[in-house]
């Protein structure tokens, strides 16, 4: 009897362990309210658990070497570092007002905005040794680099400005209006795409000199900008408009809308084509799919902002809390 | 299931408050408006939560009748004003611009703010504990802030207003003198600056240290027992505080929400029983006047105590 046990004992344990190893991915989505990082399961798009931190947690970014997920903790001044496989983490690093970060296509630098604190940050990406700090005249937001790595663009949302800094001569190039209440910022065939909260439109500004030279109209408050990973697909969320918008990069002319409610803010991509969108105001991720333009809900923490999606990651996971 | 504050606010930023902004040019004021969205459900919640609850109290046990309340309406009105209307807005607001303006300051001297999970790592993750931490050191502070708040001359002129209710009800909480209020928020602005404050995480454990500070107001005959006077602040030990003999420099049971700082520093008095309330040094203007006339009257008095070596205080 005590042998049958045991013997069942081994098949629960193979079965659970099976259970455990099966690749599915692993979804993080940061609760800048709730102050956590939801953990979800992406085969069954089930948030398994939650990673405490301290504060108010906003975006979060793939280190270079792809061992480590930072997230920007805002009014808690560090940053985390997650395993992004297990979601264990790594280590937690002091850091003034972590909003936005980014590294530089070339992995020499992250550049972290303050938001809160009218500063742009520019890290060493390897030592994280502070290498410059440019004060600026209102809440930098979110940035993009050029691809060469020299210009990082930064949106300087209540200023109506746009800034570009030079990364090796460690200077401010220009900032210049782009339009009212500039959000989410990408490079794109030579141009960087301003996405302009204030308006319905995304300016297309000129990396030399910031010259708005043209603008595609999306839809009411338009907010953040991403380039699908095949680079096909311009994806464009309009906060106020509560539409998640596809655009064709080449001719940067509108494809389709789709009505995304509860604020769409992060966008990520999962394997298959569809869209994982988290909604600020509906505690929850949308996952759309851009064929039949219907999407699931998936409940998250409060205030769901950024999201990164690791298709290659084991699931379940199981992970210590810290 | 969903946090219903922070879906409701969500409800309202999305159909009502974001599409007014996007309207008035106004879009970088949104995460600000989402905040004040938040702020003021929870007040319709502390306002609901309160008269459910006291009003009965005050019907079943009163501790004075009174053949005309009508000075209790401004009370009213100062509740409804600071916990859902105009005055979170415009102090939200405020704070907001006037945090980041000094966090900002501060960040570029080098300073980031200490949190106790940064002190005590084993707190991390233990966020209802961490919670529970800092409403006690906040509590702790704001015993001093009031304790200040009857020393200073100048500052008790502004908050006599509060005390010159001769008909208190739970609904006296909120009446303050708006400088008074403004004095609040930069108190506890420097105390989150230095201690990391964490954000509005568990509105719930906030609704129920709201809902304990309006109930200590509350015209009630309600004792929580030898014991449980010394665990919470009762209306009975918070009515002493309000006692015409207790109004002015000197008096006693300055906590809010926990008695154990009175106690500690000796200003606790559990003797005496239900007294009557009010300050009778105060003009009558600040006791029964509309509140553009209590809050004129509070700045009359204000003027006066800088022009005078002393304010007279209660007999």
């Amino acid at each position: 009897m005590r042998r049958l046990c045991l013997a069942l004992l081994c098949v629960v344990a193979i079965s659970g362990f099976a259970a455990s190893a099966r690749a599915g991915g692993i979804a993080f989505v940061v609760n800048s309210n709730g102050a956590s990082i939801s953990v979800i399961d992406m085969a069954t798009k089930k948030e398994v658990r939650r990673i405490p931190s301290l504060r108010e947690p906003h975006h979060l970014i793939l280190s270079p070497d792809g061992k480590s997920l930072l997230v920007g903790d805002t009014a808690g001044n560090q940053i985390m570092f997650i395993d992004p496989n297990t979601g264990e983490v790594q280590k937690r690093l002091p850091v003034a007002d972590p909003y936005q970060l980014q590294f530089s296509p070339d992995a020499k630098f992250l550049v972290v905005n303050g938001l809160a604190r009218n500063q742009v940050d520019v890290y060493d990406a390897a030592s994280m040794k502070l290498l410059k700090r440019f004060p600026v005249v209102a809440t930098p937001s979110h940035l993009a680099y050029s691809p060469d790595s020299s210009t990082v663009f930064v949106s300087l949302q209540d200023s109506d400005r746009l800034a570009a800094f030079d990364l090796r001569m460690m200077t401010e190039k220009w900032t210049v209006p782009v339009g009212k209440t500039p959000a989410g910022v990408l490079w794109l065939n030579g141009r960087v795409l301003v996405a302009d909260m204030g308006t319905d439109y995304v300016a297309v500004v000129d990396p030399a000199d910031g010259k708005v030279v043209d603008r595609i109209v999306t839809g009411k408050g338009v907010h953040q900008l991403f380039l699908s990973p095949d680079r096909k697909v311009l994806w464009v969320n309009n906060r106020a408009g509560g539409t998640t918008v596809s655009v064709d990069p080449a001719t940067l002319k509108v494809i389709r809308s789709y009505a995304i409610p509860g604020g769409p803010d992060d966008i990520d991509f999962a394997p298959g084509g569809k869209l994982w969108i988290t909604r600020r105001w509906a505690e929850s991720v949308a996952v759309l799919d851009p064929v039949t333009g219907t999407f699931e809900t998936i409940a998250v923490g409060r205030s769901p902002h950024g999201l990164y999606l690791n298709a290659h990651a084991p699931s379940p996971v199981v992970v210590s809390s810290r | 299931m969903g946090d219903p504050f922070d879906l409701g606010a969500g409800w309202l930023e999305e159909h009502v408050l974001v599409p007014a902004l996007y309207w008035l040019g106004l879009m970088n004021w949104e995460d600000v408006s989402y905040g004040w969205a938040l702020f003021a459900l929870y007040g319709v919640a502390q306002v609901l939560l309160t008269f459910t609850v006291c009003l009965p109290l005050e019907r079943w046990r009163p501790v004075e009748r009174w053949p005309d309340s009508h000075a209790v309406w401004v009370d009213v009105l100062y509740t409804l004003l600071s916990r859902i209307g105009v005055l979170p807005f415009v102090t939200y607001v405020l704070f907001y611009r006037a945090q980041v303006a000094v966090s900002g300051w501060m960040a570029d001297q080098g300073w980031v703010p200490p949190t106790l999970e940064g002190l005590f790592p084993a707190l991390l993750g233990q966020q209802v504990l961490v919670f529970i931490l800092y409403a006690i050191i906040l509590d702790f502070a704001d015993y001093w802030r009031h304790w200040l708040a009857h020393r200073f001359r100048w500052w008790w002129a502004l908050h006599s207003l509060h005390h010159a209710q001769r008909q208190m009800t739970f609904w006296s909480d909120d009446r303050n003198h708006i400088l008074d209020d403004l004095i609040a928020f930069v108190w506890f602005g420097v105390i989150a600056l230095l201690i990391g404050v964490p954000p509005l995480q568990f509105p719930l454990l906030v609704l129920v240290l709201r809902f304990l500070e309006s109930l200590s107001h509350a015209n009630v005959r309600l004792s929580f027992g030898w014991l449980g006077e010394r665990l919470l602040i009762s209306p009975r030990f918070h009515r002493a505080h309000h006692g015409v003999l207790a109004a002015g420099q000197r008096s006693c049971n300055y906590g809010a929400v926990l008695p154990w700082w009175d106690m500690l520093f000796r200003t606790a008095d559990f003797s005496r029983e239900y007294v009557r309330t009010g300050d009778p040094s105060g003009e009558e203007a600040l006791a029964t006047g509309t509140w553009v006339q209590q809050q004129m009257a509070g700045l009359r008095r204000l003027v006066r105590s800088f022009g005078r070596r002393r304010v007279r205080h209660g007999t």
